[in-house]
């Protein structure tokens, strides 16, 4: 083996610095408060905004109002899934501890917002397009990721040996992202009864200011809530897999663990 | 506000979610640190006791 | 070491083989992936008459004719792509967003010499958020009639506030 390292041994290196469990936790316990406040302050300020003291829309009046719930919802769908399929890889490739145990937790987290992405959807569909759900490409897309969640929710769980699970859910996961740019383009693609994105990277949005502001602020509120939710999740997920190790008497005798994090510390 | 329930059923869906999801992350970090601490504390008296004992 | 290396060019290789199957199968039945046909598709290769389809395009302005039969309203209009268009009739309650110039997907099959007869019309809406003042304003200024089409480019008209788009309908 040469003496250099490689670029995966070193990106390895830099996982696996904060894939210790002990690790994570000091860093949850501080950025805690930092996701969860900005979240809850935004995404309220996001919603009353768009609900109150944004204007209605010139044709679909004030159903529109729907839209600060349900796109920031989409995005997070899919951004959420993409998060799923980073730490598939790094499960896959690295065999990164912490990955395995976050991909258990965003799963239901992502499953909950596809879920509330498609019922908003719906809500909006049945006044706005005449039908509560129409087979079309967008929409159809979107429910295969919701269904993707819900199999690697089911499979990751499946196995009597966690690390079965987490390998068979992490090839799961990316398989499954080939969905992404489908949910993506297909709108661009394909004719749809939904409509195709206002925003994107290529020329202004096609949305008064006065309604993509609240969007936006919505938008960050919801993600930094997922990412509170997740790590949150994530926080106690640690703290059972060490329970269990505990419980399973594999640290009878020893005077403390690999990491040494002093029980003061998961005090929040 | 024409098609207000449907406004109010998409708005009040968003806010259950986040309440179910955050009480629930909640609550089980809570139960999680006091079954830990329970541990830990459990097997630092049992160290004692083991190491007192190897003494006498 | 060099089993990360590999396990990653295998991901790597997995993924993209499965990127590309999709694409193929995709592309493949791009066709059948499609929600509707448009009226030029319709004309070229019309539908068997028993057979379902869905028909989406603009409604023509000035094409919308409605009459009465007992509480039902029976409704009749041209659907456009451009290039060809396709008469529509509609027994019931049309959706609150059609209207003239409006996209609609109307779900039905064609009768020989009846045109398209819908049992269901959904209406389709853009992807254009503008207050209601914003679009009166551009239609006073003349630069839109959204019976006719698309609004202008957006950079044109998506940083005008609500007061400024008023007082542009005031002052004509």
């Amino acid at each position: 083996m040469s003496a250099t390292p490689t670029l995966t041994e070193r990106a390895g290196a830099l996982f696996h610095r904060y894939a210790n469990p002990g690790r994570f936790l000091r860093l949850g316990v501080k950025l805690q408060p930092w996701l969860t406040w900005p979240a809850l302050i935004l995404s309220l300020t996001g919603l009353v905004w768009g609900l109150f003291f944004s204007p209605a829309d010139w044709q679909q009046g004030d159903s529109v109002r729907i839209m600060y719930v349900h796109v920031p919802c989409a995005w997070l769908a899919s951004s959420g899934y993409f998060a799923l399929a980073v730490c598939s890889v790094l499960s896959l490739v690295w065999r990164h501890p912490l990955a395995d145990l976050a991909a258990v937790e965003i799963g239901p987290v992502g499953a909950c917002i596809t879920a509330t992405c498609l019922a908003t959807g719906s809500l909006w569909g049945k006044p706005m397009w005449g039908t509560w759900w129409v087979w079309d490409a967008r929409l159809t897309s979107v429910l295969v990721l919701f269904f993707l969640y819900l199999g690697h929710i089911a499979l990751i769980r499946a196995f009597d040996d966690p690390q079965r699970g987490y390998r068979a859910a992490a090839i799961l996961a990316l398989a499954g992202a080939v969905d992404l740019p489908i949910i993506k383009f297909s709108v661009q693609w394909w004719n749809t009864l939904h409509q195709p994105d206002s925003i994107g990277l290529r020329g202004a949005p096609t949305m008064s200011h006065a309604m993509l502001w609240p969007l936006l602020v919505c938008t960050l509120g919801f993600t930094l809530g997922f990412a509170a939710i997740v790590v949150a999740r994530l926080r106690a997920g640690v703290m059972e897999s060490r329970i269990r190790s505990l419980l399973s008497g594999q640290h009878r005798g020893e005077p403390s663990p690999a990491d040494g994090t002093p029980v003061g510390e998961y005090a929040a | 506000m024409t098609h207000l329930p449907y406004i109010i059923a998409s708005y009040g869906l968003a806010f259950g979610l986040a309440l179910f999801l955050s009480v629930g992350a909640a609550l089980r970090l809570r139960r999680d640190r006091a079954r830990l601490a329970a541990l830990e504390c459990a097997r630092g008296r049992r160290d004692r006791v083991t190491r007192r004992g190897e003494t006498a | 070491m060099k089993r990360k290396t590999r396990r990653l060019w295998l991901v790597i290789a997995c993924v993209g083989a499965l990127g590309g199957a999709a694409a193929l199968t995709l592309s493949a039945f791009s066709s059948n992936i499609q929600l509707f046909m448009t009226p030029s598709q319709i004309d070229a290769k019309p539908p068997p008459a028993d057979r379902t389809v869905r028909l989406g395009g603009m409604v023509v302005a000035g094409s919308v004719k409605q009459e009465r039969k007992g509480d039902t309203p029976i409704n009749r209009f041209e659907v456009t792509d451009g290039q060809s268009a396709v008469t529509v009739s509609f027994e019931g309650i049309l959706p609150d967003l059609f209207r003239e110039g409006q996209s609609v997907v109307a779900v039905g099959s064609m009768v020989p010499g009846g045109g398209f007869v819908a049992s269901e019309v959904l209406a389709k809406h853009d992807e254009t958020y503008m207050p209601k003042e914003v679009a009166e304003a551009l239609q006073k200024s003349g630069k839109w009639d959204p019976k006719f089409g698309p609004p202008p480019n957006a950079a044109s008209w998506n940083a005008m506030t609500q007061k400024e788009a008023s007082a542009a309908v005031q002052g004509k």
